[in-house]
């Protein structure tokens, strides 16, 4: 049975796939192919013939798309913030840019109260429970903000709120003692598990399927990109205010350090937020480009570092530190592996980075592994401590995902499996980094007895 | 014989700007319109009208704005501005310029063929 709407979508989602067309354009084109359709059947065509005949008569997809570019790119810089034209769009972007403005706010005096009341307290720990709360001052109200621009309805903005609340209810109730190595674990893992809890919000309800969470990631590259530039701006900008009023004699060093850098710094990411919202889909992303920049030289680093580690014969765990290192490159890998990966079409055949992609990971796999075996074999000599099973644990986990992926490219470079599967590997895999990090943000501190 | 692809495409802004200077209208439509004026002799590659009428636009020789039909559908309706008007009389002396010359060159052409003459 020909089913005319999936049918429609699918050829409207290829133009929309082609980044060059805005949503009106895509709108305009579907209505021209609606009433061909409806002309075409009102003269006798079944609704599959109409479909195939209208298709053809508007032509080439690819075609049109490279017209549209060359006409929007002179606007698309113009318009990359607020399609003027449209007034609807523009209210709810006045809007959204409100609720920005609200949130940076929110969340830069969010950052501020522990610091009021660790000050009376004297708590000689400040620092580290500075720390861990880090991540609990800004990304709820990232959350928050997708939440409310989203409308994904209140019990679902209660849910997802709820647990940013009790995860820094239960990280706030654990007690730390010297040398306090669960509590600066708990900092570094309790954003990862929250960042996923933001895309939950990002997603709204379409947080299960592989395309979307895809997306998040999409999002995340970007973001890390925006909010890194701002902040450089931010950073810059306070270090002029200082030296520019140090001409005239007043010390404003205190005012940047504790007040212009705090709020900055949590506006610099909101910006970021909204601004890689509002240009999505109009500029190409810049991470899959910076990635596509580094994999090589990554790739060739590794080799070179892998050659001198066999030629010397020196072996590196009798570095204290090493295996966070490793951990550290295989999270390098995954990260270049994931956003070449993101900007590829699903339909494309096996291409350079592809293969690049595959390599690197085959080194990445092959270097650690001397590593892991080295101290798996040495850890009952060392003996269990709380930072050793968490950068274990990380190897493992950041291993299987990148084996799992060697496997899948494999089996697509022999023709073996669609590259779609490669993205729902990926992508259902959030869901294990998210379980790991629950369990050294939360199960860690009582287990090793918040030591 | 249909119009070969050139003349088509630089036909297509003159086209469009007379037919909208008769009314508003929307792309399918004017696709039409344009067949039946020429008897299906014009023929546009129907996706390609678009990215002409936004350059028109940007010319700021038409205008837009979205309408829904009766059958509920939106469509983007065009409108010609004076500027377009403008310049519809322009290309219309400019297409004529042509056309007159062509015809007064089959005049040379035959008394050329006849040299006796």
């Amino acid at each position: 049975m020909f089913d005319l709407e999936s049918n429609i979508r699918s050829w409207s989602n290829h133009l929309r796939a082609s980044g060059k067309l805005k949503e009106n354009d895509i709108t305009e084109l579907e209505s021209h192919l609606r009433d061909e359709i409806d002309d075409l059947t009102g003269s006798g065509l079944t609704q599959e013939e109409a479909f195939i005949i209208s298709v053809k008569r508007l032509g080439n997809v690819n075609a049109i798309s490279r017209e549209y570019s060359k006409i929007n790119m002179t606007s698309f810089w113009k318009n990359m913030l607020i399609d003027s034209s449209d007034r609807d769009l523009k209210r709810k972007s006045h809007r959204n840019l409100a609720w920005i403005v609200v949130f940076s706010l929110l969340a830069g005096t969010l950052a501020k109260i522990p610091e009021w009341s660790v000050s009376l307290f004297q708590n000689p720990d400040s620092f580290l429970l500075y720390f861990k709360n880090l991540s609990l001052f800004l990304f709820p109200m990232v959350a928050l903000y997708f939440l409310l621009t989203r409308k994904s309805g209140w019990k679902y903005t209660v849910s997802t709120m709820g647990f940013f609340c009790l995860s820094a209810v239960i990280v706030n109730l654990y007690p730390s003692y010297s040398p306090g190595n669960t509590v600066l674990l708990t900092g570094i893992h309790l954003p990862i598990l929250l960042w996923l809890i933001v895309g939950i919000a990002y997603l709204g309800r379409g947080w299960r399927s592989s395309k979307q969470r895809m997306d998040f990631l999409r999002f995340t590259g970007e973001f890390v990109i925006y909010g890194g530039l701002i902040l450089c701006g931010i950073l810059a900008l306070g270090l002029f205010l200082e030296i520019i009023f140090q001409t005239i004699k007043i010390d404003l060093s205190f005012f940047t350090a504790h007040y212009f850098l705090v709020y900055g710094g949590c506006a610099a990411a909101m910006i970021a937020v909204y601004l890689v919202e509002a240009k999505k889909s109009i500029v190409e992303n810049f991470a899959p480009v910076l990635a596509k920049i580094f994999s090589p030289l990554f790739f060739v680093s590794m080799a070179a570092f892998s050659v001198a580690m066999f030629v010397t014969g020196k072996s590196p765990y009798d570095e204290r530190n090493f295996l966070i290192g490793f951990d550290l490159m295989l999270a390098a890998v995954l990260g270049l592996v994931l956003y070449v990966i993101s900007a590829r079409g699903l339909h494309d055949a096996p291409n350079f980075f592809d293969f690049m992609n595959f390599a690197l990971i085959i080194m990445a796999l092959i270097i650690n592994s001397v590593a892991l075996s080295a101290i798996v074999y040495r850890l009952s000599a060392f003996g269990v401590s709380p930072n050793k099973v968490a950068a274990l644990g990380e190897n493992l986990v950041l291993m299987v995902n990148l084996g799992g992926l060697a496997v899948l490219y494999f089996q697509f470079f022999r023709k073996k499996i669609e590259f779609s599967l490669l993205e729902k590997w990926q992508t259902a895999y959030l869901g294990v980094y998210a379980v790991w990090a629950a369990v050294v943000s939360f199960a860690f501190p009582p287990i090793f007895h918040f030591c | 014989m249909n119009v070969s692809k050139d003349l088509t495409a630089a036909s297509a802004t003159p086209l469009i700007l007379a037919i909208l200077k008769g009314n508003d209208n929307y792309g399918y439509s004017m696709i039409k319109r344009v067949k039946e004026l020429s008897k299906n002799k014009i023929v546009w590659t129907e996706g390609m009208l678009y990215p002409v009428l936004h350059r028109l636009e940007e010319q700021r020789w038409i205008e837009s704005y979205w309408k829904i039909s009766e059958t509920g559908r939106k469509r983007k309706y065009y409108t010609i501005t004076t500027a377009g008007l403008k310049e519809l009389e322009t290309q219309m002396r400019q297409w004529q310029t042509v056309n007159s010359t062509l015809e007064k060159t089959r005049g040379i052409s035959g008394q050329e063929e006849d040299p006796h003459v």
